[in-house]
């Protein structure tokens, strides 16, 4: 990676590596009422009185939810009850409802500049003890999971997880799944400004000037 | 001489006019040139910038003198100054009064013609692009219709696109339409604000605004900008964006239209760019736009360009590929030459900031020059006539009505027809249709004989919302097979033994369906009424958290548990006439889903689907019932009967409302200098009548547009016999009139400010007191909502 101020952080290697987050599904009657749940609260929040859209982006997932630490790996029978779940399941989630609404979703992860002013209070937010309820059977496993929390905070670069749609002629739409909004192709710097970009489409996809094959970063 | 540049529209609020911009861009090009400020308010802030070299404070519009306007902005012109107008309502004027000049930036009357809204007809065109979804316009305008329209024509517009819609004058301001009374309320204020009656109603579009701004000269288009909306204030306005240089094709088509129109001066076509990427025309406006500045801070100065262009003055520009810009506040000191409005005297305000406003003073439309209207924007349609039946019936109930009033009266022919046709289209439905449909008749709505007969001879069920419909519909010969039993008071009055052994039953809470299945006697069929998420109810069982869906769900499961286990039916009930017709399909299509996921996970087929009733009478018409039973035969084909329980669309114009005129109110025109007096003088126009009834008996007439008639009273002609009732007869007599729109009100006979039953109607020259006026729909609530009141 060609940017000098990525190369710095100490989790560098990390991020590159790291995969995209996926939620566990127990394959039991848990995980299933769990989804089946989700999938109508997402159908729901999708009546729109200007029906004629096809894409119609969950932005009401930051209602549900609140940002901030998830413990991992998180399955759908206990993130439903939580308050609070940090980026990737976010995406996650947003690629669930993508997907019901017939769109060809996949993960996609970034890695954004922010000023070490802002990253000290989200190492701050990180440490605190994870505001979510535990319900009885899932107490005996906080302690291994609350250690699965993932370095995403650097001193001037964050890693974090979106969702990328992949459109008519492999035009790609990434979208920040835990604020609701829409990354545009035009050069940005300074706050929150992408650095690298990659996806794990199994096809090409085009966006602006760049092209995207599965897996690999993209400087931007 | 040094040449002047004449900058109007020069204020710079929360809503700011567009000179300040093209001044700062003129000045950022040129630095010598003298530019002149120019507005009609004392209080205009963008002139006190230091950038302004001269100032020119005008008076009022409503002040000014057509012919000495224009004579000063020609003579100016003629000695080689350049006048740019930057509001929208000034180049129509100058289009009215003044015409072309070629120092006068302004586009011309033809061109205002083709960019007027709502059609902006010029678009039409532009090149037809395709693509794999089909061939389509560059730019598409909303759905529109003109408010002048009859009020049951645009209170079907306004339920067609779900109450969401912008009521707009021509020039300025639009104003956002969320049910009935607020649109009566906005259309009366935009009428006396903008004095036109060319109001129009379009629906809204959710998207993104764009804009196009460009700068033409007599056809040729000098440069043009796109530009994206990245934040805006409360009013719409643009605080924040991204310009970029437009696309080719775009820039292809823009020079084309510049060309035909033969463009001159500034102009912007906003638009909304909707989540398929679709384009939707808002507007094209007849001069640059207030953020103009921000396009030059780009590199791209279109107000340079176009002075540039006509003085052949050298211009530097950098084009940037794309920038943002952002709007800051910001003081300045005032200028002594200028100064500030001093405040009205403020004893008589109702709050302290009244005559501090940026636009304090003089109301808004004052500012702005006063564009009389052709006399065709006047012409007002005629109502279409009710259905030549009810029409028939009311006037021969008319023609010998001589009971006391008010009296609501029933039309037993136009209720039979109506209960008729229903039940002709289930029956058709059903002898091919899956699932069954079975009427459901809302008892509420109108529990009277007449009402619940026809229903009875119609087949229909009875649905009851509480213990004593049920013993009224048992009492009225219903069977207990025949009865529907819902809502959150089914139990009122509460008894050791209330009756649940009825054919369906719909539980408003999960603590009620415990009870339920612990009741002596179970209903053929149990439901649950959903709540869907997102669509606000204050009924029916939550989804909007998983706790909730939890209990549901176990809910289920001790239904299964129970020996003789009623048959599994869902409940959703949303009047499609509060949330329109597409709204209401889109949650029905969530319900469905729903349902059939509970279906899934607890292993119970779904028996039963109600969907409730609150279907405007035309609504319930235009409902296609084979679509309906397919959409829920596809995703529960285990259903086996889905229920339908109109109520208001059955009864709402099966009765009418009969009263007495008790006093008539003309126009005096006591203001004998004004205009309008002046175009009236020789005839006295009825502006408003007062009644003998009231909200008490029409307690929905602000809700919805009531069919209102006209009959002379006590002026029947002893020759024509008494028609029987039911006879189809209309009287060839002028006596009998349905109201057609007009400016004039009809007024309920209490002493409360909300009691007006009728407005924005004509009443015919010749009334007397005593003639009766008649309220058509005034049946369903407004009968079982009526109650006693100023009676003595
Ligand atoms: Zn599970």
């Amino acid at each position: 990676m060609a940017l000098d101020v990525v190369k710095k952080e100490s989790s560098f290697q990390a991020w590159v590596e790291h995969p995209a987050s996926h939620i566990v599904h127990h394959d039991a009657r848990c995980c299933e009422e769990a989804r089946m749940w989700f999938l109508g609260y997402a159908r729901s929040m999708q009546i729109s009185a200007l029906s004629r859209y096809e894409l119609r982006a969950p932005t009401w997932l930051s209602q549900l939810f609140t940002w901030g630490p998830s413990a991992w790996p998180i399955a759908w029978c206990e993130l439903v009850k939580m308050k609070t779940l940090d980026c990737g399941v976010f995406a996650a989630l947003a690629r669930e409802a993508f997907t019901a609404q017939g769109f060809e979703a996949h993960p996609a992860q970034a890695l954004l500049s922010f000023n070490p002013t802002c990253t000290t209070h989200w190492k701050g937010l990180w440490k605190k003890p994870p505001k979510n309820p535990l319900p009885e059977p899932l107490k005996d496993q906080k302690k291994e999971k609350t250690h699965a929390t993932f370095p995403w905070i650097g001193n001037e670069v964050v890693y974090h997880e979106l969702c990328v749609l992949e459109m008519e002629g492999n035009q790609a739409k990434f979208y920040d799944s835990t604020w609701g909004n829409w990354f545009t192709p035009d050069q940005e710097t300074g706050f929150g400004a992408l650095l690298a970009l990659r996806t794990e489409c199994p096809r090409l996809l085009h966006w602006g000037d760049k092209i995207f094959s599965y897996g690999e970063w993209i400087d931007l | 001489m040094k040449k002047k540049i004449y900058i109007t529209g020069m204020h710079s609020g929360q809503n700011p006019s567009s000179g300040l911009g093209i001044a700062r861009c003129l000045r950022r090009a040129f630095p010598d040139v003298t530019l002149v400020g120019v507005d009609h308010t004392h209080g205009s802030s963008g002139l006190h910038d230091s950038i302004i070299n001269e100032e020119l404070l005008l008076p009022q519009w409503s002040q000014i003198q057509d012919d000495e306007h224009a004579a000063f902005i020609r003579a100016r012109l003629e000695e080689g100054h350049l006048w740019i107008a930057a509001l929208d309502m000034e180049v129509y004027w100058l289009s009215k009064h003044f015409g072309t000049h070629p120092h006068l930036l302004a586009p011309n009357k033809e061109a205002l013609e083709f960019t007027a809204k709502p059609a902006v007809k010029i678009l039409e065109n532009w090149p037809v692009s395709s693509s794999a979804a089909g061939e389509f316009a560059e730019f598409q305008v909303p759905d529109y219709i003109s408010a002048n329209l009859p009020d049951a024509e645009i209170h079907s517009f306004l339920r067609t696109h779900c109450w969401q819609c912008w009521l707009k004058s021509p020039y300025h301001d639009a104003l956002r339409i969320s049910s009935w009374s607020v649109f009566e309320r906005a259309r009366a204020y935009l009428k006396s604000n903008w004095k036109t009656s060319n109001l129009f109603l379009q629906r809204n579009v959710i998207g993104n605004e764009e804009t196009i701004s460009f700068a033409a000269h007599q056809g040729q288009l000098l440069g043009a900008v796109h530009l994206e909306k990245l934040q805006l204030t409360p009013e719409g306005k643009t605080w924040a964006g991204r310009v970029k240089p437009l696309d080719e094709s775009m820039s292809q088509n823009l020079g084309q239209m510049v060309q035909q129109l033969g463009w001159t001066g500034g102009g912007e076509l906003e638009f909304v760019r909707d989540p398929d990427g679709r384009k939707w025309i808002i507007e094209c406006n007849p001069r640059f736009p207030a953020w103009i500045y921000g396009s030059a801070l780009m590199g791209a100065n279109l107000p340079g360009k176009l002075i540039s262009h006509l003085w052949k003055l050298p211009l530097l520009e950098a084009i940037k590929p794309s920038a943002t810009f952002t709007r800051v506040v910001y003081e300045i000191p005032t200028k002594d030459a200028v100064g500030l409005p001093r405040p009205k005297d403020p004893s008589t305000f109702t709050w302290a900031t009244d005559g501090k406003h940026g636009k304090g003073g003089p109301s808004f439309s004052a500012l702005l020059p006063n564009l009389e209207e052709q006399s065709t924007s006047e012409v007002v349609p005629l109502l279409p006539l009710p259905p030549a039946n009810l029409a028939a019936e009311i006037s021969s109930i008319a023609l010998f009505f001589s009971e006391e009033t008010p009296s609501r009266i029933s039309l037993p022919l136009w209720t039979q027809q109506i209960f008729e046709t229903l039940h002709q289209k289930v029956q058709t439905y059903c002898a091919t249709g899956k699932p069954r449909i079975q009427i459901g008749y809302s008892v509420k709505t109108s529990p009277t004989d007449h009402h619940l007969q026809a229903a009875k001879n119609c087949g229909f069920y009875a649905e009851c919302i509480t213990q004593k419909e049920v013993q009224r519909a048992l009492n009225f010969g219903f069977a207990p097979h025949q009865i529907i039993l819902n809502g959150p008071g089914k139990f009122w009055p509460l008894t050791d033994n209330p009756i649940t052994g009825v054919q369906l039953l719909f539980c408003d809470s999960l603590e009620e369906f415990s009870r339920v299945l612990k009741a002596k006697e179970q209903p053929k069929t149990l439901g649950l009424r959903i709540q869907l998420p997102q669509i606000h109810s204050r009924f029916g069982n939550t989804l909007s958290n998983y706790q909730d869906f939890e209990g549901l769900l176990s809910a289920l499961q001790d239904l299964k548990r129970i020996k003789r286990q009623p048959g599994l039916a869902f409940h959703f009930h949303m009047p499609s006439w509060s949330i329109g017709l597409k709204r209401w399909i889109e949650a029905l299509e969530s319900f469905l889903y729903w349902c059939k996921g509970l279906e899934q996970l607890c292993d119970l087929p779904v028996h039963t689907i109600d969907l409730g009733g609150g279907y405007f009478p035309e609504d319930l018409e235009k409902l296609n019932l084979a679509a309906l039973g397919e959409r829920v035969h596809s995703q529960l084909p285990q259903v086996k009967t889905l229920y339908l329980e109109p109520g208001r669309s059955l009864t709402q114009e099966s009765e009418i409302l009969f009263t007495r005129i008790l006093d008539i109110r003309k126009n005096k025109n006591t203001k004998a200098n004004s205009s309008e007096a002046r175009a009236e003088s020789d005839t006295e126009v009825i502006k408003e009548i007062v009644v003998d009834a009231c909200i008490a008996e029409l307690p929905l007439a602000q809700a919805f547009p009531h069919r209102i008639f006209f009959q002379e009273a006590g002026r029947v002609p002893s020759e024509v016999a008494r028609v029987p009732l039911g006879v189809a007869h209309v009287p060839q007599r002028k006596t009998f009139a349905l109201a057609q729109p007009g400016k004039a009100r009809i007024l309920g006979r209490i002493c409360m400010e909300d009691d007006i039953l009728g407005q924005n109607i004509s009443i015919p020259p010749d009334v007397q007191i005593g003639d009766l006026v008649i309220f058509g729909d005034a049946g369903g609530y407004e009968r079982s909502m009526s109650y006693g009141f100023g009676r003595g």
